[in-house]
């Protein structure tokens, strides 16, 4: 028997895996700006309104807090669920390993957190550039981006994401290789670091406290990613002896 | 000729149920071997055994003499098409088909486009909205354009009508016969496939139960056509494996003919037929004999 190679080497197979997940863009790539632009429409309009009828009664920060932005993040994690469950067993039977398959996922994660951290940070800086799209309305930048520079704020997303989609490989691993028990495993686990974070927290109470409030965002954000590559390893170690089922 | 397949020994347990039981078989490289057996007989997950998409239980499989769990060198020469297999959710048939290249490095593009005309397969149609057919179509276009060294077919033709079976067939032999190959298909439809057979593994509640070449296995037995009285007189005494007749013509399928008994056949007014591979393996997998009576 002749030693064989990989008739495929290894970076384009884990670039294969990527295009798995963008074969058709449009959940993944279009879907997602065209409902933020919609959501953001509708936030502009009721600004407008409420602009109107108020008057010069409306306070100077009435639009500094909107939650538009924050449904990305969830919309990406079951993204990633999605593309863990039915894209794993896609790739298997087009004869992908899981090393290759979990590599290439991952990094396609890691791409459209980056993308959408740089698209976001961008709208941000229109946003501050037209003084809030012409009413003072913070969309992209709300609450404690408020003030923040561009790389501060592309840097939250970008970590935001990661920490998301991170959490979404873990959960769909969970489900591929364990159907629902992984996902009552997944929820018992998270309900137990809830409880775990609240005593902890109750008991740290004033320092963690201090933590949020003397540390910059960036820092704080930047805590998110062991957490996310630790969620991602997890995702690793639970994919590796999956099976594949009909 | 060398073996690309090698089982030895291989097990894989689901709890209390053994799903592939000791199984030892080799598969000859560039043969067209059939694995057939009756419903959860195990053919599946022998198959998710043997592309490493499952793991052993015990015993070991090896392909060109390499583990094939994990390992890319075997994969990247592997084609695994399944009934079951899952698409994405937003995937239409031509996303199928445009990542096929990226997977399989010998994947003829414009072959797969010549059969997606033979097929008939409506590929801008979401793949979930696709008939059983219509999928099964799609995978054994993909499973044909691959080329693969080592391609597997699982039951590629549910849910297809007999004449895209047909295209199927003379597809897969027609680039067989160009692009030399190794298949393993896995059938129900055992006497249409049979003649695209080189060699036959029965699989049996887990068990291996006959890994034979098929044109040895059809020598085992035949199919004996006369008078009713003439037939009976001759199997007296004789294994039969099924029976039928219709007014006075009778038919009887009998195991272990050697040609003396072939040649007191004839000389005895009774056509010896060859036997029909389904009814052989019908009887094998321990279904009561069949008797079909017509009058």
């Amino acid at each position: 028997m002749t030693a064989l190679t990989a008739e495929i080497p290894a970076p384009r197979r884990i670039a294969s895996v990527m295009r798995i997940h963008v074969a058709n863009p449009w959940p993944t790539a279009i879907l997602p700006w065209l409902v933020l632009f919609g959501v953001h429409g509708i936030t502009w309009s009721i600004w407008a309104l409420i602009t109107h009828y108020a008057g010069d009664s409306l306070e100077p920060d009435a639009f500094r807090y909107a939650g538009g932005v924050s449904w990305l993040v969830i919309y990406m994690m079951v993204i990633a669920i999605q593309a863990m469950n039915a894209g794993f067993r896609f790739a298997m039977g087009f004869s992908a390993t899981r090393r290759d398959y979990y590599a290439g996922t991952v990094a396609f994660f890691a791409a459209m957190a980056v993308v959408y951290a740089l698209g976001l940070g961008v709208l941000a800086m229109v946003e501050r550039a037209t003084d809030g799209w012409g009413l003072d309305g913070s969309f992209y930048a709300p609450a404690y981006l408020y003030d923040e520079p561009y790389a501060v704020i592309a840097f939250h997303y970008l970590a935001l994401y990661l920490l998301f989609t991170a959490m979404g490989a873990l959960i769909g691993a969970l489900f591929v290789r364990w159907r629902a028990a992984g996902l009552y495993l997944y929820f018992a686990g998270l309900a137990l670091a809830v409880v775990a974070f609240v005593w902890w927290a109750l008991d740290a109470g004033d320092s963690l406290v201090a933590f949020f409030r003397d540390n910059p965002i960036e820092v704080v954000m930047a805590w998110t990613l062991p957490l996310s590559a630790a969620l991602a390893a997890l995702g690793w170690l639970v994919i590796r002896r999956a099976p594949t089922r009909a | 000729m060398t073996a690309i397949i090698e089982a030895t020994d291989l097990s894989r347990r689901f709890g209390a149920v053994r799903a592939v039981d000791g199984v030892t078989f080799a598969v000859e490289e560039g043969s067209i071997t059939g694995l057939l057996g009756r419903n959860g007989a195990g053919k599946t997950t022998l198959m998710n055994l043997i592309t490493g998409q499952d793991f052993a239980s015990s015993g070991t499989v090896r392909v060109d003499g390499e583990n094939p769990v994990e390992n890319a060198r075997v994969l990247t020469r592997t084609c695994f098409i399944k009934e079951s297999q899952s698409y994405p959710d937003a995937y239409r048939g031509r996303h199928v088909l445009a990542m096929a290249p990226h997977f399989f490095p010998r994947y003829d593009a414009a072959l797969a486009a010549q059969l997606v005309e033979d097929f008939d397969v409506p590929v801008n149609r979401m793949v979930k909205k696709m008939s059983r057919g219509q999928r099964s179509a799609l995978g054994a276009i993909v499973g044909i354009a691959s080329r693969a060294e080592l391609t597997l077919l699982d039951e590629p033709y549910a849910g297809l009508d007999a004449v895209a079976r047909h295209v199927f067939y003379d597809r897969l032999l027609q680039d067989y016969a160009e692009h030399p190959r190794t298949i393993v298909l896995s059938t129900h439809l055992i006497d249409e496939a049979a003649d695209l057979l080189d060699h036959v593994l029965v699989i049996h509640q887990g068990r291996l139960l006959i890994d034979a070449a098929t044109e040895d296995l059809r020598g085992t037995a035949a199919t004996l056509v006369g008078r009713a009285a003439d037939v009976e007189a001759f199997v007296a005494g004789r294994e039969v494996l099924g029976r039928e007749s219709i007014a006075g013509i009778a038919s009887a399928t009998v195991a272990g003919l050697d040609a003396q008994d072939r040649a007191r056949a004839a000389s005895s007014g009774l056509e010896v037929a060859p036997v029909s591979l389904q009814q052989l393996i019908v009887h094998r997998t321990g279904a009561p004999v069949h008797e079909e009576v017509a009058s």
